[in-house]
């Protein structure tokens, strides 16, 4: 794959489908009325499904999952299992009990449950902190695929690249674009199964099932170049496996943007089903994803390539280069960059808009200025959705892992703090403001005591590597939360009246 | 009126009436399926691996695809969607009965008409 030149027919595509998606969100406005705008509108519970899935499917998924496999082989089928693991989760503890609290943000449910502004304001800049964490993976997903279709140094295509994401949100917002989810599901799966097809095709292997046709490859690999995946705990142990897998899950479940989906839904219902029909879509993605990682490798095999381990930026690339190396046309590479730079645009979208939302209604009115009116708000979330960006554009500069790797850093985050307030808070309704705060500040000391002191401390790393410290932190967080909760008074008994009747549909004593 | 009081909440140690306990009971069974796969998957992959060294997991196969490969990435996300789907069938049908009841519990049938 060509580096360093303007790759003409692959910006085409990647303009074509842009336009498609503003050209349909135009439409959607005028055929609809509806107030989610750029979030998205969606009908029925496949459309809930593909809702999830679009919300879902991110730089991760498209660019980064690949990248992890083509490195570390079995061990990134952690991220398979943790990534669609998590929904069950999702749907059987939280999904449900989350819409009867009819609640509409983190820190809005946060803040209901606990009776405490100090555990709301907490929880909205946890929200900003995962979401600035999870977007820096977008940017760098959009920074290396700018960079390879204009030709440009990484450094320059993150500056560009966060222009280009800025002016998309502007411009939809201006137009009043309404997300067609559906559609951008369907065109992001199309552009990521597609390719995956052509290749398996052209290499004579399964390709009505590439998901399981790359199979082959791992045979071939294994007999013809002696490279061997039948070895799955040979460089990690199963502790690491396990420690990443299950902190994905809990961070699946504490997600601010992912939780947010359970808010709107129309019915409870449609909340449970839409879970379902989104896990599906989301499998569907990364049923693929493992194929790339694998033909990459055979390609490279065949060409005579030796591994570069330590190449993060080739290895976040390897799905287009896979595309690249297998002889595929431009305008298939191209289509393939296209699906990465939407997923990675709409992924970040979601995310900024849920952080400056946590700003402008949690934490301006209440710390910055009192008082303030509706369209103050609206202006501020405008505002700081521009400083978030330049933020996640400064941390882009020097990013901290790989594509993958940043976003489980995200989702540890989550896990070690939304997730075991929201399960608390449904769950036992014993649990008071002090007993959250305690375990929210508890569970981001956690998250970042890896990077701020496993230096110093190799124990740490090595018990709570950075990207898997939900593992043990959660459950610590959760015995925290019990501790301080049950030292101190409880929680009124209109909040437990509302957990006992309206949420678990208990009989009244 | 804290411990008293906080002794009759709800929770998932101790669900409180039928609705709950019935719900409490399938999310017990689905987490436990979930559980079960996910990290039994792995010992298997491992102790073949600890056990047989690479002879055994390079020989077993399923649709060319090494089994742990299979069993993770193409079997879990499939055993999860399953799960999924049988715990919205049970909700259903379980919500359509307590609806049932709760209606047959307010509604007074009229004299002489059956319930």
């Amino acid at each position: 794959m060509a580096y360093g030149m303007l790759q003409l027919v692959p910006i085409i595509i990647v303009g074509a489908m842009f336009a498609l998606f503003i050209i349909s969100g135009l439409r959607n406005r005028s055929n609809q009325a509806s107030q989610y705008r750029f979030i998205g509108s969606y009908t029925g519970r496949v459309g809930i499904g593909a809702g999830i899935a679009c919300n879902w499917m991110s730089a991760a998924s498209f660019l980064g999952l690949a990248g992890v496999f083509y490195l570390k082989g079995y061990f990134a089928m952690a991220y398979v299992v943790g990534w669609t693991g998590g929904y069950v989760l999702l749907l059987v503890l939280m999904a449900t009990q989350i819409r009867r609290f009819g609640k509409f943000t983190t820190p809005d449910f946060v803040g209901f449950r606990y009776e405490s502004d100090a555990a709301r304001t907490l929880a909205a800049l946890i929200s900003i902190v995962i979401s600035i964490i999870y977007c820096v993976a977008q940017f760098r997903g959009i920074a290396l695929l700018v960079s390879w279709l204009l030709g440009i140094d990484y450094i320059p295509a993150v500056v560009v690249g966060t222009i280009l994401f800025v002016s998309y949100v502007v411009v939809s917002g201006a137009l009043g674009v309404v997300r067609n989810l559906k559609l951008q599901y369907f065109v992001l799966i199309i552009t990521f199964i597609l390719p995956l097809m052509l290749l398996t095709r052209k290499l004579g292997y399964f390709w009505i099932l590439p998901q399981f046709g790359y199979g082959a490859a791992i045979g071939e690999l294994q007999q013809q170049f002696d490279f061997n995946w039948s070895d799955p705990f040979g460089a990690t142990t199963l502790y690491e496996w396990l420690a990443l897998c299950f902190t994905l899950m809990f961070g699946t479940a504490g997600l601010p943007h992912v939780l947010s989906r359970f808010y709107m839904v129309p019915g409870i219902r449609d909340a449970r089903w839409g879970v379902a029909w989104g896990l599906f879509f989301i499998a569907l993605i990364y049923w693929s994803a493992p194929a790339y990682g694998v033909l990459a490798r055979l390609f490279e095999a065949r060409n005579g390539i030796s591994l570069n381990m330590t190449g993060a930026d080739a290895a976040d690339m390897i799905a287009l280069s896979a595309a690249g190396l297998g002889g595929l046309p431009l305008w298939v590479v191209g289509i393939l960059a296209a699906g990465g730079l939407s997923a990675a645009f709409s992924a970040s979208a979601g995310l900024l808009m849920s952080g400056s939302a946590s700003f402008s209604y949690d934490l301006y009115p209440r710390l910055i200025r009192p008082g303030v009116s509706e369209r103050d708000k609206v202006v501020a979330a405008k505002g700081f959705f521009l400083v978030l960006a330049a933020i996640v554009m400064l941390l882009t500069f020097q990013p901290w892992g790989m594509i993958a790797e940043i976003a489980a850093f995200a989702f540890a985050v989550a896990g070690n703090t939304i997730f075991p307030a929201f399960l608390l808070g449904i769950w036992w309704p014993r649990a008071n403001a002090t007993g959250v705060i305690s375990g929210m500040m508890a569970g981001l000391c956690i998250s970042f005591a890896p990077l701020f002191i496993g230096n110093s401390l190799p124990f740490i790393s090595q018990a709570i590597p950075f990207t898997s410290s939900a593992f043990i932190g959660a459950p610590l967080v959760i015995i925290i939360m019990v501790c301080a909760s049950l030292l101190t008074a409880p929680p009124s008994a209109a909040i437990r009246h509302f957990i006992r009747r309206e949420v678990h549909d208990c009989p009244e004593n | 009126m804290g411990e008293a009081s906080s002794e009759r909440d709800p929770g998932f140690l101790t669900p409180h009436g039928a609705t709950m306990r019935a719900e409490v009971r399938v999310i017990k069974y689905i987490l436990s399926g979930w559980l079960i796969a996910i990290v039994g998957f792995q010992l298997f992959a491992y102790l073949l691996e600890v056990n047989y060294s690479e002879l055994l997991l390079t020989d077993l196969t399923f649709f060319n695809l090494p089994i742990q490969f299979w069993l993770s990435g193409q079997l879990l996300p499939l055993w999860f969607i399953i799960l999924c789907v049988l715990f919205n069938i049970w909700m259903d049908r379980h919500s359509v009965q307590s609806r049932e009841g709760s209606l047959r519990f307010r509604i007074k049938p009229v004299s002489g008409e059956d319930e």
